[in-house]
């Protein structure tokens, strides 16, 4: 021992600084919630990507009814059921863009060249002969309106009824219970049914049966966490500083459920865009020449088995978008699910 | 005691839940108190005994089922003008339990701190509002740069220091403190009563310290007030109280003060309080009766005789 301590000279040591100004201090850069999200968020490829095919998607139902030379609801009886064919891409062998179709005996036949059309069609046309590709497009345009009409309706219909609910509680949040479970108590279909009864079958009819019912879900979600929320330490500190409600509800209540809010209405958008297509589809939905993506899957299916094309590109858009939407939502939820955190 | 001035006179304050209901709850059932001022009054008892429904009854966090609380000999409960309300959220302010709930975790530590400034408008201009926060920040003893942090990033102790801060804000002359400490670990318990110390001395401050750390609740209390069952069974003055306890169920709770010697320890014998030992009559009057000067007891005419000797 006594080897070591004379090695060590004692002017080789230096006190340490202790000074409680730095002991404090927290090195970490300071990120706020929507900054951690977003970190989160880019982690998740699946996210990223269907953030992208939804922003690709929402770019072409927006230009994609003029990028054509075509017009969506122009008939042109002696074009009728023409096979897709794409300029530069009609040369590529195994690409279904040659303009050709396999007969149910085999054989492949060019319609384009037996009926010498020098246009190009580049999702094909129907049975009445209107442009298949500005037809989807404008199909996804009403798809997107749904999905963009499903979010709003959540969001400001939904969130105000459950956090009034939940927030005043008592009788108040009583009567409004009742009132959701009436209103949830009653099908979908009905409602729809009855609406085209009173109106015409429609957007509109389907945009008032998604305003009366859509919002359920988010406004018992958003109810249950007021109910957790407004008895938090937190708020009954500002409650005793004397915050009136408008205050405690948008700035303590409001910044805590967003990540709730944006989850929910991510979730809905799918299920509102399946539920347009599904009454297109059946009928009740938009009516000819309006084109929606259920109208034309349901146009397509009718003559599935001479011509695929025509319910295929349809299907496949509507199946991306659900798709793309539901990963987004499962994305965020990672992201800004409070129980994921802390 | 009588040359002090009663900040604080609570008078048979009743809260009771689910009233009328098969799970009617009596929390706090008719307790009266004073609270004199530049004191600290320390509140134990069991879990579940109403101590921290008593604090945010006097702050209106609940609407009293009886009874009246009198700040400066106005009483705080009943229909208030915003005004009535304003000033008095001014004068009394809480600080919470729980230091991971009591902070808004989407706001920075400046908004949370400034909320009551906010609310009551006490700073003018954006700066003059930062000033405050950092003077507030540094007087609980955190750094200026934390203003622009989120509560997350802080731990239990600096959170709860954050808590104390927001309550500062308002310049109050009442503070509840709802169990402050028992949430945090005991070298930071003692971070914070001290830093609680330091505030009373230098503002003056009157504390009502709800806790169930008896030996904590000795060291930062002048009186003591015992409660069981949203009953008030003992109210003395610390030592008064440690050294010379009346109630059963004082005596129950202070035997169970562990000691940090082995010997004592062992020999240490934990006594049980059953409410039925009292053997109260029908006819017997059971209430708050002064034994010796300051020292109030829960007794009947009988025990009370008893009592005094």
């Amino acid at each position: 021992m006594a080897q070591f301590d004379e090695k060590i000279s004692k002017d080789q040591f230096e006190p340490a600084i202790i000074d409680a100004s730095t002991s404090e201090r927290i090195s970490k850069p300071s990120l706020n919630y929507w900054q951690d999200a977003w970190l989160r968020v880019r982690k998740n490829k699946g996210a990223i990507v269907s953030l992208v095919v939804i922003g690709f998607l929402i770019i072409m139902a927006l230009i994609g009814p003029s990028l054509s030379k075509f017009d969506s609801n122009k008939q042109n009886t002696k074009h009728a059921n023409l096979p897709p064919r794409i300029e530069a891409l009609e040369n590529i062998s195994w690409l279904p863009f040659d303009g050709t179709r396999t007969l149910k005996n085999g054989n492949v036949v060019n319609p384009y060249e037996q009926k010498q059309i020098e246009e190009y069609y580049w999702f094909g046309t129907d049975a009445l002969g209107r442009d298949q590709f500005s037809r989807v497009w404008k199909g996804t345009q009403i798809s997107l309106y749904i999905a963009f009409l499903a979010a709003f309706i959540d969001m400001v219909i939904g969130v105000t009824f459950g956090a009034v609910s939940g927030y005043f509680g008592g009788r108040v949040d009583n009567i409004m219970q009742r009132i959701i479970e009436v209103l949830s108590g009653i099908p979908n279909l009905v409602i729809v049914i009855l609406m085209i009864i009173v109106l015409k079958p429609g957007i509109i009819s389907i945009t008032v049966a998604l305003t009366i019912t859509g919002w359920v879900s988010m406004a018992r979600v958003i109810r249950a966490q007021v109910l957790k929320l407004k008895n938090q330490e937190f708020v009954l500190a500002s409650r005793t500083l004397g915050a009136s409600h408008a205050k405690i509800i948008f700035k303590h209540l409001l910044p805590n459920l967003a990540g709730v809010i944006i989850i929910n209405t991510m979730f809905s958008i799918p299920n509102a865009i399946f539920f347009e297509a599904f009454l297109s589809f059946i009928g009740l939905g938009l009516q000819d020449p309006l084109a929606s993506l259920g109208t034309l899957i349901d146009e397509g299916f009718r003559a599935m088995i001479a011509f695929p094309y025509q319910m295929l590109v349809p299907a496949i858009v509507i199946s991306v978008v659900m798709i793309a939407f539901n990963m987004i939502a499962d994305g965020l939820r990672d992201a800004l699910d409070p129980k994921m955190r802390d | 005691m009588e040359t002090k001035k009663k900040l604080l006179e609570i008078r048979n304050l009743k809260q009771y839940f689910n009233i009328g209901k098969p799970n009617e709850v009596r929390a706090v059932d008719g307790i009266s108190f004073d609270i004199y001022e530049g004191e600290t009054l320390g509140l134990v008892g069991e879990s579940g005994c109403g101590k921290s429904t008593t604090g945010r009854t006097i702050i209106r966090l609940y609407d009293a089922t009886d009874g009246e609380v009198l700040y400066d000999g106005v009483n705080v409960h009943g229909k208030k003008s915003k005004e009535e309300l304003k000033s008095f959220n001014h004068k009394m302010q809480m600080i919470f339990q729980d230091p991971y709930a009591s902070l808004n975790p989407r706001m920075k530590v400046s908004d949370v701190i400034a909320e009551g400034m906010d609310i009551h408008g006490l700073a003018k201009t954006k700066e003059e509002r930062m000033n405050k926060v950092y003077e507030l920040l540094e007087t609980v003893g955190l750094n200026k740069e934390h203003a622009n942090r989120y509560p997350h990033e802080f731990s239990g102790g600096q959170r709860q220091r954050i808590g104390i801060a927001r309550a500062l804000a308002v310049d109050p002359d009442f503070i509840i403190a709802d169990e402050p400490i028992s949430a945090l670990d005991v070298s930071i318990q003692a971070q914070v009563v001290n830093l609680m110390k330091k505030l009373q001395k230098e503002k003056g401050l009157t504390y009502l310290f709800i806790a169930h750390d008896l030996s904590m609740v000795k060291y930062i209390s002048d009186r003591i007030g015992v409660m069981y069952f949203g009953k008030l069974v003992e109210l003395a003055p610390a030592e008064e109280l440690y050294n010379n306890p009346k109630h059963p169920y004082t005596q129950s709770l202070l035997s169970a003060i562990p000691l940090p010697d082995p010997i004592s320890e062992r020999s240490r014998k934990r006594k049980t309080y059953d409410p039925k030992m009292h053997n109260y009559q029908a006819d017997e009057t059971v209430e708050l009766r002064e034994v010796s000067p300051g020292h109030f007891v829960l007794c009947s005419e009988k025990e009370f005789a008893q009592y005094k000797k």
